[in-house]
């Protein structure tokens, strides 16, 4: 029989009269309709399941893995914050620590966190589809879905939509939150924590009223086009400045110049001493004065040596002029009154010393590219638009240009900004993350007529910025308030009097915290009236030694005087006590030998505290700590104990351990650092 | 085995329950057929005798037929999905969510309901044409043909309403451009539009509006009104099947 043929009868066999074809119609839908319960059946997580059965099956502890073990569509359900997350329907080993050896996912159980699993669910955290149950579905981007998996690097900024404090375990959130107040980038664009406060740049920009009495206009060109060619760790970034641009904003930044009240006229500026011995001393006074704790200096390895809370110096020669330099050095303030170097009390010898050295540091290679001839009007007038269109007023004080609001986009929520609204540069994964990565490395790439400068990041500092954008998200908005753990609000603590005044003059505030304000650089002093002795304060302040040996960073003199020096030590002593205890709990002249003798055995046996700390220098090789070998002079026995009883609710966040010692305890050690009043002095030289 | 079946059945005709219900007796005359058809609230909605051409396929190619299955479809897809829904804003959309990955054949079911959706609005459509270039809507079929045409606008707005119901993004943007195009009727337009919104943007209200009509108002209004469809189509001569031929 010929295949028509067959065809044909087979037709006619099943459609050839209408009960046939009702019977062989009724079949065919019967069997689509058995479609549905298969497709049921052939669940990718069911497949899973089973496959976890098999994975536990011959295992040591299979009975109790399994007993544990549930079947079925899983999911963890907390309607007050809109979580319904299916994950643990495939991953159903999170809590199986006894599972560690396990590497294949969905079995692996979950890394120890501060959360219990089922508070938050995965989303809140991990992003993706909770509610979804298969595998393409609940990690990736799809039609249905737009946020995928968050990658492991950017975690923390998950943690960010609570935590709006600083926690231990998030550094690259931390660094990220940083850099955006560092790097200026929160001066252009306004960026809300969840609670409401507007993080506020932590930067000092130099205002540029008086630029001329400061600098050359061919400084400035030369600085616009490549800041990071004058100073390696310069935080401006580059604006990507064409050469006639430079040009026209350095004629305007000189024309709207206006002269400040300078020392000129008052007394003589030093003049500069250039000799070789004098070279030597200044480099030495620059050494003994400190400077290089906030100041960053190449070296002639070409390494940058210093602190990073004022300009890096190496070419500082190329760029100031000396009678402003001298000015400068005598006191800041009269410069910039909002500036954080501190009033040196220094000379006129020694601000001729400065002088000369800083002068001695120029590099005729920077400058050497850079002629400009003199402005026209024009010019001026353009380099006005440019400075407008830029917005150099976002950061620095400018006559004439006001400060724009709303400059560049709010960043608030930038977290959830929707994938549908964003404009993709070729080449850029099409993901939240790899967008903001990739605006924050090129910002030109995704057009040339962007204003965003370009910054020098190391990749690091990118994604440490990424993750801290990643928690601006809407969820952090409408998480329930008492989930929030607030940031440290703002600060605007002044202190009084004559105290105050001196605090400010020395600009105390940049390096101390003292009641929320201030930097981080050095040790808080909120308490430290409670802390230390009036003597050691007085002594401290006149001549400032380190108490930690590790550190480079200390804190610099200040050339006070006998009367400054009292009136801050009684200022601190009266006012920064803390109410945790009472000076009065702990009279240390009732401390006996004995108690001397058993403070030692426990500081040296059952506390090791030599590990961290030196009491006898000859013997102890603790560098992480500060030097006891004269603690009984510093620190008061009240503050000892109460310290070494709970340290952290007396400075959260020190690296000293909680001991929760016994109050005998306490006391025996107590007493033995009281006896540390002088050090050892002899000994330690002869060593 | 076949016989006593059969039998049984016989059997079961002449029981006084069957009779109570079926109140029709059961017998080869047309008188019988005739009662069986009359005597039945849901068959009596057409003919006793129709034309044997009018049943082919060629004369309706079945739209009329294929349109009240797909109808059927939609109220059994439609009841079940009901069960899994909430018309609230929080809700709705996570509803979308259960019924793709948690419910057993929400998948099926939901997909089964949209197709069988679009499908009813083309078939609705083709039937129309079918009659318009037939000339099926001439007199004595005039006002059957009217109640034809409000039928496919409640085709239509079922459709309107249900694509609301998701409360996704296509939704929510389909929606605000169909009441902003309500908004131009002149004098009443915004008013309308706020009648039918519950407001003045697409919303809570909007969506459990659309949800009472779709689920409620419109299913019951298709109802009642191919009921009279259907007994127009009696009282009109039966199917329209072609000019009859003068010989």
């Amino acid at each position: 029989m010929s295949l028509p043929k067959r065809v044909r009868s087979a037709w006619q066999y099943l459609f050839g009269n209408s009960a046939s074809a009702f019977g062989t119609l009724s079949g065919v839908l019967l069997i689509l309709l058995a479609v549905v319960p298969a497709k049921d059946y052939f669940r990718e997580w069911l497949g899973y399941q089973k496959q976890y059965l098999r994975l536990i099956h011959g295992r040591g502890d299979a009975t109790s893995l399994s007993r544990r073990f549930q079947g079925g569509l899983q999911q963890i359900w907390m309607p007050e914050l809109g979580v319904v997350d299916r994950c643990t329907t495939c991953h159903t080993a999170l809590k199986e620590a006894s599972l560690a050896d396990v590497k294949t996912q969905p079995f692996r159980p979950h890394p120890a966190i501060p959360h219990k699993l089922t508070e938050f669910g995965c989303v809140i955290c991990h992003r993706g589809q909770g509610a979804a149950t298969t595998v393409e579905e609940a990690h990736n981007s799809t039609k249905s879905w737009e946020e995928p998996i968050l990658p492991a690097r950017y975690l923390e900024a998950s943690c960010g939509q609570c935590h709006l404090d600083r926690l231990m375990g998030t550094p690259r959130l931390n660094q990220g939150r940083d850099a955006l107040a560092q790097y200026g980038c929160v001066r252009c664009h306004t960026i809300k924590s969840p609670d409401g406060v507007t993080m506020t740049g932590s930067d000092a920009p130099p205002p540029l009223q008086h630029i001329a009495d400061k600098t050359t206009r061919e400084w400035i060109a030369a600085w616009l086009k490549n800041p990071q060619a004058y100073a390696g760790s310069a935080t401006m970034p580059n604006f990507q400045l064409a050469d006639d641009e430079t040009r026209d904003i350095s004629a305007f930044l000189i024309a709207q110049s206006t002269p400040y009240q300078t020392h000129k006229g008052t007394e003589p500026a030093p003049a500069a001493s250039q000799d070789t011995a004098a070279l030597q001393e200044g480099t030495s006074l620059y050494g003994e004065s400190f400077c290089s704790s906030c100041h960053a200096m190449q070296n002639t390895a070409g390494m940058l040596v210093g602190g990073n809370l004022g300009p890096e110096l190496t070419r500082a020669g190329s760029k100031v002029k000396t009678e402003w330099l001298a000015d400068w050095l005598r006191d800041p303030k009269t410069y910039d009154p909002d500036t954080r170097m501190p009033h040196y009390r220094l000379d006129a010898k020694e601000v001729g010393l400065l002088i000369g050295f800083l002068s001695s540091k120029s590099d005729s290679d920077f400058l050497g590219n850079t002629q400009l001839a003199a402005a026209t009007p024009a010019q001026v007038e353009h380099g006005k638009t440019l400075v407008i269109e830029r917005g150099c007023a976002n950061c620095h004080a400018i006559n004439g240009v006001k400060k724009p609001d709303n400059f560049a986009p709010e960043l608030t929520l930038v977290g959830s900004r929707p994938l549908e609204r964003i404009l993709f540069a070729p080449g850029v994964p099409h993901t939240l993350a790899d967008y903001i990565g990739a605006k924050i490395r090129q910002p030109r790439s995704f057009g040339n007529a962007l204003k965003m400068p370009q910054y020098t990041l190391a990749p690091q500092q990118v994604d440490a910025l990424a993750t801290a954008l990643l928690a601006q998200t809407q969820l952090a908005q409408t998480l329930p308030v008492s989930l929030r753990i607030p940031g440290r609000a703002p600060s605007h603590y002044r202190p009084a009097g004559k105290a105050g005044q001196l605090i400010d003059d020395m600009r105390c505030f940049s390096c101390h915290k003292i009641d929320g304000r201030g930097g981080d650089m050095a040790p808080e002093l909120t308490w430290e009236g409670s802390s230390v002795e009036r003597a050691w304060l007085v002594s401290f302040l006149k001549n400032p030694n380190t108490l930690r040996p590790s550190l480079i960073r200390r804190m610099p003199k200040f050339n006070v005087t006998d009367a400054e020096a009292s009136t801050l030590a009684d200022y601190i002593m009266t006012v920064y006590q803390t109410p945790a205890f009472d000076q009065e709990t702990l009279d240390s002249s009732r401390f006996t030998p004995a108690d001397v003798e058993h403070g030692k055995e426990l500081f040296y046996g059952k506390y090791a505290c030599q590990s961290c700390h030196i009491v006898d220098p000859n013997k102890d090789k603790g560098y992480i700590g500060p030097t006891l070998t004269q603690v009984g002079a510093r620190l008061t026995a009240s503050w000892i104990f109460h310290w070494l009883k709970n340290s952290q609710s007396l400075r959260p966040g020190t690296q000293e351990p909680v001991w929760n010692m016994n109050d005998e305890d306490a006391r025996a050690v107590t007493a033995f650092l009281v006896a540390q009043k002088n050090a050892p002095r002899k000994e330690a030289a002869q060593k | 085995m076949a016989n006593s079946l059969a039998e049984q059945l016989a059997n079961l005709r002449d029981t006084r329950v069957w009779r109570s219900i079926f109140r029709s007796g059961f017998g080869p005359t047309n008188l019988h057929r005739a009662l069986a058809v009359q005597q039945n609230v849901f068959l009596h909605l057409s003919s006793v005798k129709i034309r044997k051409r009018s049943l082919s396929f060629r004369v309706t190619w079945f739209l009329g037929t294929l349109s009240l299955g797909t109808f059927l479809i939609l109220v059994a897809t439609g009841i079940p999905l009901m069960l899994y829904y909430h018309p609230s804003v929080p809700q709705a959309y996570a509803d979308m969510k259960d019924l793709r990955f948690a419910v057993s054949a929400g998948v099926f079911l939901r997909n089964l309901h949209r197709w069988s959706a679009h499908a009813m609005v083309l078939l609705v459509f083709a039937h129309l044409f079918k009659v318009f270039y037939r000339g099926a809507y001439r007199p004595p079929r005039e006002f059957n043909w009217v109640i034809g045409v409000v039928l496919l606008m409640l085709t239509l707005f079922l459709s309107y309403t249900g694509y609301l119901l998701p409360w996704d993004q296509l939704a929510f943007w389909a929606i605000t451009v169909g009441s902003n195009l309500i908004s131009a009727v002149p004098v009443f337009g915004t008013k309308i539009r706020f009648l039918v919104l519950g407001g003045h943007t697409v919303n809570a209200n909007a969506l459990l509006r659309f949800y009472v009509l779709h689920c409620v108002v419109l299913p019951l209004a298709a109802a009642i009104f191919v009921a009279i469809h259907f007994w127009r189509i009696r009282k009109d001569g039966g199917i329209y099947s072609g000019e009859i031929k003068k010989p």
